[in-house]
């Protein structure tokens, strides 16, 4: 694959553009489900896979043929995708990298959230666990999905968002207290 | 006994810390409710699975934003490869094909040159508009003034320094300054010729000197020795001689540029 992916953006280099079709047909997928679950939204994430594929390609001329195209480009998207939940003003609960002292603000259930009665009347825990997600700042809430729900080491989580390691450790450490938090109110109001 | 902390707990989950937090849970029961509490909860929070995309997913992809990706400009490799990659079976052939390849382009330049060569008979170039040659003499005339005037400084050096009472040097003296007659006479004219009066003078008496020299009659003994010893003394013929020499450089220049050598 690591081959046919080089000889596709050899090609895409040499004036075939088409080439690089096969390339966005063969990651799509995983790049739509990292850039769902970073965003949690189905909209933004169409338009993080079709912004990183387009970052990708004014990008490959800087692509080294030892990389993995797959790896490359997740990393693009990732950064896309915590771009735009960064812009992304409609979310009230998102807010910068934040510090431990503010922390302890994140616990409180935004006002949009529904309260625990009518999510467990509606069966819509699922909806509480979301609202806890965007609790979290777009930095935790990346650094959390890449480290619980897509496996990266914290040494690939501190490459792709372009932080010290330690940095990417705080980040996940910080985004799994505010989540336990969230989820022990719920816990209790139960 | 210290007990972790909740930022060591996540390590631990995560695999990230070392084996002395897993030591420490195995003989801490109160880190390792906490554990366990943490593990729970952490559980809960699954993985989000999104929604299910079509099967044409990543066409669709590629359709919507392949009209807005410009092309990449094709790279100018050099003639030579361009050839090559267009002929790709030569890279595959036997080695008489190589050969023969060769053999044509060395009978292609072999043609070419014999092209060159008749074309250059029948069209042949313009005879190219020279200028008169310059009169080569002027050179030559400084060449040998240089060459006159050291040798001319050399025998009055010595005979400035010569002991009159010496009579072997008698004849080195005579024999040199006969050999620079000549040669003086003739630079003598040159000089005339060129207009330089200064150059002529100094000549003059030059030619006076090296004629005593060389035609002493009764020989050059040390009479005459001490004579023209006094002669030359009183007229600064040594240092008129060297001034002349040391202008040489210059008037040779001046020479080139009158005769028109570049």
């Amino acid at each position: 694959m690591g081959k046919n992916d080089h000889a596709t953006i050899r090609a895409v280099l040499s004036g075939d553009k088409e080439a690089y079709g096969a390339l966005v047909t063969q990651h799509s997928r995983g790049i739509f489900r990292v850039a769902y679950r970073i965003t949690g939204n189905e909209a933004d994430a169409e338009e993080v896979v079709q912004d990183a594929f387009m970052r990708g390609y004014r990008k490959l001329e800087s692509f080294e043929s030892r990389s993995n195209f797959g790896t490359w480009i997740y990393r693009i998207a990732v950064r896309c995708a915590l771009d735009r939940i960064s812009r992304r003003g409609g979310d009230k609960n998102d807010r910068g990298h934040g510090n431990a002292e503010a922390d302890s603000e994140a616990v409180q259930v935004p006002d949009r959230a529904p309260n625990p009665e009518q999510m467990l009347l509606s069966g819509e825990i699922g909806a509480f666990r979301e609202s806890a997600m965007h609790s979290l700042t777009p930095l935790e809430r990346t650094a959390f999905t890449l480290r619980h729900m897509e496996d990266c080491s914290m040494e690939e989580i501190a490459v792709v968002l372009e932080i010290a390691p330690n940095a990417a450790k705080q980040a996940v450490y910080r985004a799994v207290h505010k989540l336990r938090q969230r989820l022990a109110l719920l816990k209790v109001r139960t | 006994m210290n007990h972790l902390s909740q930022e060591e707990l996540v390590e631990l989950y995560y695999s990230e810390d070392g084996p002395e937090a897993a030591r420490h849970m195995d003989a801490c029961s109160e880190c390792a409710r906490e554990y366990e509490a943490l593990q729970a909860d952490v559980a809960d929070m699954k993985a989000v699975d999104p929604p299910s995309r079509p099967q044409n997913y990543g066409e669709q992809v590629w359709n919507s934003i392949s009209g807005q990706l410009p092309v990449y400009a094709r790279p100018r490799r050099p003639l030579f490869q361009r050839i090559l990659s267009k002929q790709a079976w030569f890279r595959q052939r036997p080695l008489w094909i190589g050969l023969s390849v060769a053999a044509t382009c060395a009978l292609l330049v072999a043609a070419a040159f014999y092209a060159g060569r008749l074309w250059e008979h029948r069209n042949p170039l313009p005879p190219i508009a020279s200028h008169p040659a310059p009169p080569a003499q002027q050179h030559v005339v400084v060449v040998v003034l240089s060459d006159h005037l050291d040798r001319s400084e050399r025998l009055l050096v010595q005979l400035k320094h010569a002991n009159a009472d010496d009579t072997q040097l008698a004849t080195p003296l005579r024999d040199e300054a006969r050999s620079l007659l000549a040669a003086n006479r003739k630079c003598r004219q040159e000089a005339e010729a060129n207009g330089d009066p200064e150059l002529t003078m100094a000549l003059d008496h030059l030619n006076e000197l090296l004629n005593g020299l060389a035609n002493q009659p009764g020989g050059l003994n040390a009479d005459a020795i001490s004579k023209l010893q006094a002669e030359m003394n009183k007229d600064g013929l040594l240092f008129e001689v060297r001034v002349l020499r040391s202008r040489i450089p210059n008037r040779q220049a001046a020479v080139h540029l009158k005769g028109g050598i570049a």
